[in-house]
């Protein structure tokens, strides 16, 4: 029963999802116009819709136990070649995955203050750490140097204005683009 | 004759200085994304996005267009030489061209290879001058209800061709279609599931749905798999030749060619086929109808020139419906369409009408990018290959910083970061449950389109959705939609059945 519920899991909280978006749809506010439907109508369609489908999986997973689903022409083309189980023997690593992604939010977080150019070299070394490569060499050069090629690509050559940070890392941004010939 | 002056034209455009370099430098990127297994093609186009911003429209879609070409031929190195495919495009290539070369035929495989995308690019290229022009005319014919049935057929083409199981793409579609809903609507004004958060106001930009769930989704799988630590294991060091098929050998094989063309060019049509449906259906056609079909696996040339003709001229298959309907039926036209869109254009009927001289000249640079492609898989196979040898932790850690960079630089909003880092999160997610991404992507891209023409449709014919039945080309489409989906299942089905 266990196995069922965890088969049907991902398809239950779709569904509770959808629920929910159906109530918030049907609080949308507009004009309405006679005769004419308005703009919760394509959003309600395709919550009943996807609330079907999930239904029809939660029903066939967590009740009848069936586990035959009925495969897209890639998967089948895939699954007849015996080159899709390849990778999913590996070992799974968990920790390094929560690693990666808390690293991303503390980077994304960080940004603003720390700017561009340090948010970036930390992460580039941190994410190279967590990745489990150890030539340290490496992973100073091309964070240092990789950082600074994208502050010159993007700010220099295609001008995409990228986050400074604000006091005192700022003065950092503000020093290198000044090195760089960037106004 | 004036398409081909048009043409003409185009390649003087493009043979300009600046544009051949950026023709280069899109085929090194295509075949290098190709290459490199962490990295897939739709991946390589959405990482090169930012880089167009400041191009001008021409030079930006040169850039994507030649990746998106090249990246359809650059995999076949690695799976030829070291049974890696660097992408799904690539496995087929395994079962033939592997063995060819551990039959002590490396350099005869990889000259098959050659012929193949040269050839497949080729017809590619002059499908797309001959027919685009034309498909666009009929085009202009449509009205909403056509417009409706299209996109609703290829919705309903992802779902059934793509990978994972058809209820779970279905349900990743449905996903797609409802973030596309999110934000203000365009025709009431009217505000749908931004709770009250200004960013979800302005809705959520489909390019950021793709960074995220493509770029960020595939490191955190990766990742979570642990990196390998020193690049993949392949002996790349030994010598790699490329020596040609000879005439009287290409001209036997004439029909293999021929039908896997085809084949690549309406799968390539198809929404939510691509390059990798086709390169296995190609495969399967010619085990069903070429002369040596039952000798397939068996390392004969028939199971290279196959995949890799139809991977190849699936682009130009793409291409069709992009340029002519404004409709992107893969991953990588739809940045293309972004590309667009960012330079403001709008692909669709009336595009000939409005920028004939500058689609030629796209057609005309897809022609130099085919011929680019190949003189670059002879001469720099080695140091193409030499890419395998980088650490995954150090390439994907770029291709982070490459996301974020694109998604910021998009609207130089910062809350985008929060965004893709979601999508990121769900895009593995959705690996990690079997869930494809490719529908939820396409249902945020074509959503807007299918609620409008929809919307549209409504309006127009006093809320009655029968129209689309009434009609004989929106009756069609609608028919194949339902096909589409129920006949696979039905097929699968009965296989249970018997084996059962």
């Amino acid at each position: 029963m266990l196995n069922r519920l965890l088969r049907a899991s991902p398809y239950i909280v779709v569904q509770l999802a959808a629920m929910y978006l159906y109530q918030v749809a049907g609080r949308i506010d507009f004009p309405a116009a006679p005769g004419r439907i308005g703009p919760d109508f394509w959003p309600k369609s395709i919550l009943v819709l996807l609330g079907l489908v999930c239904v029809y999986e939660i029903i066939k997973n967590l009740l009848i136990g069936e586990t035959f689903t009925a495969a897209g022409l890639l998967e089948k083309f895939m699954k007849d070649s015996g080159e899709a189980g390849g990778e999913e023997k590996l070992r799974s690593y968990p920790l390094l995955l929560g690693g990666g992604i808390v690293l991303t939010i503390i980077y994304v977080v960080t940004i603003s203050t720390l700017g561009f150019f340090l948010a970036t070299i930390a992460y580039l070394a941190l994410f190279m750490v967590l990745g489990r490569y150890r030539n340290w060499t490496v992973i100073a050069v091309s964070s240092v140097l990789g950082a600074l090629a994208l502050v010159f690509i993007f700010m220099k050559v295609v001008y995409v204005s990228l986050p400074l940070g604000s006091e005192p890392f700022s003065a950092v941004s503000l020093w290198l683009l000044r090195v760089m010939g960037v106004h | 004759m004036e398409a081909l002056v048009h043409l003409g034209n185009g390649f003087l455009q493009v043979l300009q200085p600046m544009n051949l370099l950026v023709l280069f430098i899109g085929l090194v990127l295509g075949m290098l994304v190709a290459v490199l297994p962490g990295l897939t093609l739709v991946m390589g186009v959405v990482l090169a996005l930012p880089f167009t911003y400041s191009m001008e429209l021409l030079p930006a879609i040169i850039l994507l267009t030649a990746m998106y070409v090249s990246g359809t031929y650059g995999g076949a190195f690695t799976a030829i030489l070291f049974r890696i495919p660097g992408e799904p495009i690539d496995v087929p290539l395994l079962w033939d061209g592997y063995t060819m070369a551990r039959k002590g035929q490396p350099a005869k495989a990889l000259g098959w290879t050659l012929f193949s995308a040269l050839g497949g690019g080729l017809v590619m290229v002059m499908v797309m001058v001959l027919a685009s022009a034309p498909v666009a005319k009929f085009a202009l014919t449509f009205s909403s209800p056509e417009y409706f049935a299209i996109i609703v057929f290829g919705l309903a083409s992802v779902v059934s061709l793509g990978g994972g199981s058809i209820t779970n793409a279905a349900i990743s579609l449905m996903l797609g279609l409802l973030i596309a809903t999110v934000g203000v609507d365009s025709i009431y004004g009217a505000e749908r599931f931004a709770f009250g958060v200004p960013f979800l106001q302005d809705g959520i930009e489909y390019l950021l749905v793709m960074v995220g769930a493509y770029g960020l989704g595939e490191v955190f799988t990766r990742m979570e798999k642990g990196f390998a630590g020193d690049g993949a294991s392949a002996d790349t060091d030994r010598r790699i030749n490329t020596e040609f098929p000879t005439l009287a050998e290409m001209i036997k094989l004439k029909m293999t060619f021929l039908r896997s063309s085809l084949v690549g060019i309406v799968v390539g049509i198809i929404p939510g086929a691509g390059a990798t449906v086709a390169s296995f259906v190609a495969y399967g056609a010619e085990g069903q109808y070429g002369k040596r079909g039952k000798e397939l696996g068996s390392g004969i040339a028939e199971g290279i020139i196959a995949p890799q003709t139809a991977a190849t001229s699936s682009v130009g298959g793409a291409m069709i419906p992009l340029l002519t309907m404004g409709i992107p039926g893969s991953g990588a036209t739809a940045i293309i369409l972004g590309a667009f869109l960012l330079h403001g254009m709008q692909p669709g009927p009336q595009v000939f009408v409005t920028s004939g001289p500058f689609v030629y000249a796209v057609f005309a640079s897809m022609f130099l990018g085919v011929i680019g492609m190949c003189i670059l898989g002879f001469f720099a196979i080695k140091p193409l290959v030499k890419v395998l040898e980088l650490p995954e932790a150090v390439v994907s850690a770029f291709v982070v910083m490459f996301c974020f960079i694109g998604a910021f630089a998009a609207r130089n909003n910062l809350s985008d970061l929060y965004v893709i880092t979601a999508f990121g999160i769900l895009g593995y997610l959705f690996e990690k449950f079997k869930f494809p991404i490719a529908p939820m992507v396409l249902g945020v891209i074509l959503g807007p389109l299918a609620e409008s023409s929809f919307m549209t449709m409504m309006v127009s014919h006093g809320n009655d959705w029968t129209v689309l039945m009434g009609r004989p080309i929106s009756a069609t489409v609608m028919v194949l939609a339902v096909v589409a989906l129920v006949y696979p299942i039905q097929r699968q089905l009965r296989e249970k059945t018997r084996r059962n």
